[in-house]
């Protein structure tokens, strides 16, 4: 029945778009008319999603899908986030986050009606494309022919609740900046004046606040689920997340400095088609199979041609669009050597030169396969000695950016930031010198606390201290340049510094681990609901009262005979330690500690960097 | 510094920043990408002792030996070839005989791989696209791999 609903709903839906589509050019609508098509039509995606929700929840195993991919015995949020645990599932999610943008969009006050209208009807093109990839392609709704009474259950890998809340807040990345295209191109057809540019700017900036939490959590996930102790692998799917999120910094960056420059805002066009066909183009290339990972459900060519076509639409149109359509000609390129349109052109460069290394990197392989019949694997090293020195004169300018001159090439107070940067230069030094000295982690640290100095001294210097709202927001870039050094230090520490300790234990052993002396209590194994676990536990720091007790192990799902680690973490402010237990051998546990030092400041520089994004909405 | 002056030495310092990208790009395309084989294409005389390599197949039947509790030997087959490897430290959850994997390491001599990366991804029915050929060849193809 809810399958029927879903069904239903999901076709009447896409129905109403292409009811729109045509009546444009048949009918006049009134806007308010118009406006309630579309968010009748939102909605009832919205229920069809739903209404595979309730298939899930009720584990109504008449569903194809959910029989594939669900079991009763499942704990109730693993019920829900199994709805978006499969490709079917997971491309209904990004139709309804689509429909969702619309919606709010539709509300959008103060705004030119023809170009909400225009920006709209263009949303609803691509509802239909995406609507009829899963109508003919990856219909969630397909009904079983025979009774089935229990289910094949989900990945246990995605029985996590970091991982169940992860693709919808990817999702709102992804499908955000259809919303982002959609303006850009409204944009250029209407082509008034550069209100767009305002409404462009908020919703980029909430595109890109979701996709910066989409990625760290899947990152978070990853560390602490995966076991293998780091929180970025340069999987393919990673990469993929990573070139709209630095196309989108930069058209983010564009929106901002914008003063109605010509060539600026045709860049700026030029970005938001982009950030959204990375969007695309990254969902062809994980639900084609063409490359394989984790996110890679199943291997369907058809898919991967439907999803191909729609690549080639909508990247297609955007760009003929981009090329026969010019931006209403208004203020001309104020370029110095040193100002703020200069610094934001390199930077702009930079992180465009940074997206394209990750591509290719990312598709090299196959490029290799298809001329020479060989093939490669391009993994972390490629990446690491591509795109980080290629970021490092970015983050070096991001350092002085916003305290540079519009008109002029002068720099307020630039004796300050100089003595800073050499009193900082030789400090960092010294550190580093105590430490084991580390290139990398020299310049790492640096940069990272660079960051942050010249932002504290650009707040302190540049503006006065007041505890107002007005002076949150005006701080706001600072304060986002502050999150991206805190974050720069914890990436480098943690990857720079990262210490490994093996160990081959019996029960009742004791070892050291940073100087603490650790207890290897026992081994012990329980049932839980849907699976069985085995967890080695540890006793951190036994001299002190304030012992903390860690558990590692391996839980075992017999559903799907699968087996999945758990990672034992004890969080400090400074540093994680973290335990993996791993095989036995005559009673010996072997159990890898890792000392990964200022992990926390990479969430905590993530955080800074969402609100800050939050915060810039706001702000006008 | 005149404008005209000023905007030169932006071009130039841009088309510094595109050259040493492309020249960063080629450098790490020949030094960091490694090689993928299967065993039976391993034999050629072209790899390198010591070189970073990658191989996927499946982890032979009665083949696995635990050494200690952290290392461990097998062989990797594609039916037409096999070859040794050992590995210390912790193996991947999916790990197991008959089941496809990667592993990443470099000859230490002849016969023997050491592997420093075991590979066996997350789905049991998980199988790399670039060896599904060779199986499928082979006959070792199972009809559950995606």
């Amino acid at each position: 029945m809810s399958s029927l609903v879903g069904f239903l709903s999901l076709v009447f839906a896409i129905g109403i778009n292409f009811y729109l589509f045509l009546s444009r050019y048949i009918f006049k609508f009134q806007k308010q008319k118009f406006n309630l098509f579309i968010r009748f039509s939102s909605l009832l995606t919205l229920l069809s999603f739903f209404s595979l929700m309730y298939a899930y929840v009720v584990s109504d195993f008449s569903n194809y899908n959910v029989f594939q991919n669900s079991h009763s015995n499942k704990p109730l949020i693993y019920k829900i986030s199994g709805t978006w645990g499969n490709h079917e599932g997971s491309m209904l999610l990004w139709l309804s986050i689509l429909s969702i943008f619309s919606f709010f969009f539709s509300f959008t006050k103060n705004i030119d009606e023809s170009f909400q209208r225009l920006t709209l009807i263009i949303q609803s093109l691509l509802h239909i494309l995406f609507g009829l990839f899963i109508v003919f392609t990856s219909n969630p709704f397909l009904v079983n022919s025979i009774l089935i009474n229990e289910g094949l259950g989900l990945n246990p890998i995605l029985q996590d609740p970091g991982l169940a809340v992860h693709p919808p807040i990817l999702y709102g990345g992804y499908v955000g900046y259809s919303i982002v295209f959609s303006i850009a191109i409204a944009g250029l057809f209407q082509n008034t004046d550069d209100e767009w540019l305002y409404v462009a700017k908020k919703w980029s900036l909430i595109s890109w606040t979701f996709l910066t939490g989409g990625i760290a959590l899947g990152s978070y996930w990853a560390y602490y689920e995966l076991g293998w102790g780091g929180w970025w692998f340069w999987d393919p799917v990673e990469n993929i997340s990573l070139m709209p999120w630095i196309a989108g910094l930069a058209l983010v960056h564009s929106l901002m400095m914008v003063r109605g420059e010509q060539a600026i805002k045709k860049w700026i066009v030029f970005l938001s088609i982009l950030c959204f066909s990375l969007s695309v183009f990254g969902t062809f290339l994980v639900r084609s199979g063409i490359l394989t990972s984790v996110h890679s459900f199943a291997a369907d060519a058809s898919r991967g041609i439907f999803i191909l076509l729609i690549f080639f639409i909508v990247t297609g149109f955007g760009f003929l669009v981009f090329l026969l359509k010019e931006p209403k000609k208004s203020n001309a390129l104020n370029l110095l050597f040193i100002n703020k349109v200069s610094a934001l052109v390199i930077n702009n460069i930079l992180m465009i030169i940074a997206t394209l290394t990750i591509l290719l990197g990312t598709i090299y392989p196959i490029i290799i396969e298809v001329l020479y019949n060989k093939r490669i694997s391009v993994g972390g090293p490629y990446f690491n000695a591509t795109v980080i020195p290629i970021m490092i004169p970015g983050f070096l300018l991001m350092s002085i950016a916003p305290i540079l001159s519009w008109q002029t090439n002068k720099i307020q107070n630039s004796k300050k930031y100089v003595l800073g940067f050499i009193i900082l230069s030789i400090l960092v030094l010294i550190q580093s010198y105590f430490l084991d000295f580390n290139t990398w982690g020299f310049v790492g640290l640096l940069l990272g606390f660079w960051i942050i100095l010249a932002s504290i001294i650009a707040i302190f210097s540049s503006y006065k201290v007041k505890f107002t709202i007005k002076f949150v927001k005006i701080i706001n870039p600072h304060i986002a340049h502050i999150g991206v050094g805190i974050a720069i230090i914890g990436i480098t520490c943690s990857s720079v510094f990262q210490n490994e300790l093996d160990f081959n234990l019996s029960e009742g052993d004791k070892f050291i681990v940073n100087g603490k002396t650790v207890l290897f209590e026992e081994i012990e194994t329980t049932n839980q609901i849907n699976f069985q676990a085995l967890r080695g536990k540890f006793l951190f720091n036994i001299e002190k009262n304030q012992s903390k007790q860690i558990e590692a192990g391996k839980n075992y799902y017999p559903v799907s005979k699968m087996i999945t680690s758990e990672a034992g973490i004890l969080h400090q402010w400074n540093k994680d330690i973290y335990f993996i237990l791993g095989d036995q051998k005559d009673n010996e546990w072997f159990v890898k500690v890792l000392i990964n030092p200022f992990v926390s400041f990479i969430w905590l520089g993530v955080i800074i960097m969402m609100y800050s994004g939050l915060i810039a909405v706001s702000r006008r | 510094m005149s404008l005209r002056f000023q905007r030169l030495l932006l071009i130039l310092l841009t088309l510094v920043i595109i050259l040493s990208a492309v020249l960063l790009i080629l450098y790490n395309t020949r030094e960091n990408v490694s090689y993928f084989y299967t065993p039976s294409e391993i034999n050629k005389p072209d790899i390198v002792k010591n070189e970073t390599i990658r191989i996927g197949g499946f982890v032979e039947n009665n083949s696995f030996n635990k050494i200690s509790s952290s290392s461990f030997k097998f062989k990797i087959t594609d039916e037409k070839a096999s070859i040794l490897v050992i590995f210390n430290g912790i193996l991947p959850d999916l790990f197991r005989e008959g089941q496809g994997a990667v592993i990443e390491g470099a000859f230490v001599d002849n016969d023997i791989f050491n592997a420093t990366n075991v590979f066996a991804k997350h789905d049991e029915n998980y199988m790399p696209a670039s060896i599904k050929e060779d199986l499928k060849d082979t006959g070792y193809w199972n009809k559950k791999y995606k």
